[in-house]
């Protein structure tokens, strides 16, 4: 089958094989003389680095790879994700990297990012402080935090980010949020054009590949796909995953072997690319704007009215989960699996209020846990067939 | 016509041949063992001579459990939560909400006639699991059927506050040279694997009848600790190491009829007794 895609489909084929060796591309760039900056996490602004002609490079932990170097830097009960990402960079799998920028999404980043910064050693590195909340002081202060960014990244580079780079460059990223977009209306067919295990190689080699030549593979893959006849077979249902991180196609093919995943609403899925950066007179305000507010990561606090002494618990949800309802709609989605990285406590503290929301929009849903590992793929394969019992 | 449940537990293979209306022919159970993967065909041998059958009489076979996916010669693979929730709702038409504690793991299931309408598991470690009582009874030294009967002679209420296996271990062995009575010791751990389950269990909204099964459920210490945390009675079958099995075969009959009616092929697999080669994620 492999081989028969190959003939097919040449994007879907590339993004598989970026998919399966993640670095080649970035390699190549290094020994071309660019300079690759690794992020991993969804709040750092990307624009940034591109409009100084700097590769970001999306680090990702990995499943396959049991943790060992890292265990003797770091506590071992927290997030199994940001302790993967910092055993493969302590195990030299980043070494082509000359830069880490880290941002204050969740504590386990946070912590970790003074250790590896201390424990590998890169020419550059810079650490984003991000608000909790999305209030209006909030953003102000975040976009002293962009300007300090800006700042020690031109002093990395002895470039200038000019005002019509940075805007060109959110220009490029922008298309590449419609571009995504594009490629998820390729799922709201019955049955979908496209895999969910599809979209995350997509995805997942997209975030490893200069912006200009990701949006040239979205294109190919999504004019190739549109016109396909031998998509994913119809499964019996249509699922939403929701999840801090689901990086890994074995992981996906789980989901998919009873139901067609059809939105994957994670951070190597659909959120990153959800919205669109506003183009701003001084492009920073967009760019503040957007990652303060507009990825729809747990980590930030949400809140539905500021100075209400009294809660009102239904107009909360619809204020923190709202954007699921149309997604629901569009994609015609019945089950939703939210899927937790062991640990992630943002994420754990929205299960049960996520699940009421659901439950009131009539959406079935069923929350796993797993351990970023693939030893516990068997359990969560009963997890997922009894939940796909449930609905079936 | 006649139907095969094959649960693979992690602990226990347990067989349960049936007929046409439910009725058990047979029932066997055996040792999953480091083998299991090989053994599903030994422990199907030993339930079809029990009830005097041959393979070829088994219209359809449905396999349940951690080790579905190792069953040859089953027809179909349906997970053990929905096999318990049918189990038990032949045996309790009333019943709403059923714990199992196997060896591994626990699980709460919300039924609805039959059918699993949600579920939650334990994570992967020991406590609130068969396996917790096991180790904990062999530091103790006493065989684990005895320590049930053994709970129930406590006076005194000894709270163990350790919920991993390990750390309880060496609990136990604090409270033991303290010169604590073994039987406050064992009452305590069956309280705190009690609460530990109650405390999954009440993830759901806990609806009576309320059904305990598991091997767990035959420790009469347990039952009596789960009632106290759950604040309600609790049903137990007579063989509650059985409901997957029963419940497989009865799923077995239920989608073997329905595909019958509706004139659909069913992938019958042939009815030959092969050895499981290897474990392959079910791909």
């Amino acid at each position: 089958m492999a081989n028969q895609k190959s003939k097919t489909y040449e994007g879907l084929s590339s993004a598989q094989d970026i998919y399966l060796n993640r670095s080649r591309r970035a390699r190549e760039l290094k020994a071309a003389g660019k300079k690759i900056i690794g992020y991993p996490c969804a709040y750092v602004p990307l624009e940034m680095f591109t409009a100084l002609d700097l590769v970001p490079y999306r680090i990702y932990g990995s499943i396959r790879e049991p943790v060992t170097e890292a265990d003797r830097a770091l506590p071992t009960s927290f997030c199994p994700f940001i302790r993967s990402c910092l055993d493969l960079a302590l195990k030299g799998k980043d070494d082509f990297l000359d830069g880490l920028v880290t941002a204050h999404s969740c504590d386990p980043q946070h912590r970790t990012a003074h250790i590896w910064e201390s424990c590998v050693q890169y020419s550059y590195t810079h650490f984003i402080d991000m608000p909790g909340t999305i209030r209006a002081d909030s953003l102000e202060y975040f976009k002293g935090q962009l300007g300090d960014f800006k700042k020690t990244l031109e002093s990395f580079t002895g470039k200038k980010m000019s005002l019509a780079k940075l805007k060109a460059a959110i220009k490029s990223h922008n298309q590449q949020r419609a571009l995504v977009k594009e490629l998820y209306q390729l799922t709201k067919p019955i049955p979908p054009l496209i895999s969910g295990t599809e979209i995350l190689q997509v995805i997942k080699a997209v975030m490893s590949l200069p912006v200009f030549e990701g949006n040239e593979l979205l294109s190919q893959v999504i004019s190739e796909v549109k016109n396909r006849k031998d998509g994913p077979a119809q499964k019996p249902a249509r699922l939403l995953i929701w999840s801090s991180t689901l990086d890994d196609t074995d992981v996906m093919q789980i989901f998919e072997s009873h139901a067609n995943v059809v939105m994957d609403e994670s951070c190597g899925g659909f959120r990153p690319f959800r919205a669109e950066v506003k183009l701003t007179g001084d492009p920073i305000d967009g760019l503040a704007d957007y990652y303060l507010k507009e990825i729809t990561c747990a980590r930030t606090f949400r809140q539905a009215t500021i100075g209400e002494t009294r809660k009102d618990y239904a107009k909360d949800l619809q204020s923190r989960f709202g954007y699921l309802k149309s997604m629901v709609k569009d994609w015609k989605i019945n089950g939703a699996i939210l899927f937790l990285v062991r640990y992630c406590d943002p994420f754990a503290f929205e299960m049960p209020s996520l699940k009421n929301y659901l439950d009131s929009i009539g959406i079935p849903s069923t929350y796993i846990e797993y351990d970023y590992s693939v030893g516990a793929l068997a359990q969560l394969k009963t997890r997922v067939e009894a939940f796909m019992e449930t609905i079936g | 016509m006649n139907f095969a449940g094959v649960d693979i537990g992690s602990t226990m293979t347990k067989v349960v041949l049936t007929d046409t209306t439910d009725k058990v022919l047979s029932a066997i159970k055996g040792p999953t063992g480091p083998e299991h993967r090989q053994l599903a065909n030994e422990v199907m041998k030993s339930a079809l001579e029990q009830a005097g059958l041959q393979l070829d009489d088994i219209s359809y076979i449905v396999a349940t459990g951690y080790g579905r996916v190792n069953v040859p010669f089953a027809d179909e693979q349906i997970t053990e939560l929905s096999c318990h929730a049918r189990g038990v709702y032949s045996i309790f038409p009333n019943v709403r909400t059923a714990i199992d504690i196997g060896g591994q793991d626990a699980k709460c299931m919300k039924i609805d006639k039959g059918k699993l309408i949600d579920f939650v598991m334990n994570d992967k470690c020991a406590a609130g699991t068969g396996r917790f009582l096991e180790v904990t009874a062999a530091t103790l030294g006493i065989p684990l059927q005895d320590i049930g009967d053994i709970s129930l002679k406590s006076t005194k209420k000894i709270q163990i506050s350790n919920i991993c296996t390990i750390f309880a271990q060496q609990e136990v062995v604090a409270l033991l040279s303290r010169g604590e009575k073994v039987e406050d010791i064992i009452a305590g751990l069956h309280y705190a694997l009690a609460s530990r389950v109650a405390t999954l269990a009440r993830r759901l909204k806990i609806e009576p009848d309320v059904v305990l099964t598991g091997g767990v459920a035959k420790n009469s210490g347990i039952v009596k600790a789960m009632k106290e945390s759950l604040g309600c009675d609790l049903l137990v079958p007579e063989e509650p190491l059985l409901t997957g099995a029963l419940g497989a075969a009865i799923l077995a009959r239920e989608n073997y009829v329905r595909a019958r009616e509706k004139g659909e092929a069913l992938p019958i697999k042939s009815r030959r007794l092969d050895k499981a080669t290897f474990y392959n994620n079910g791909s």
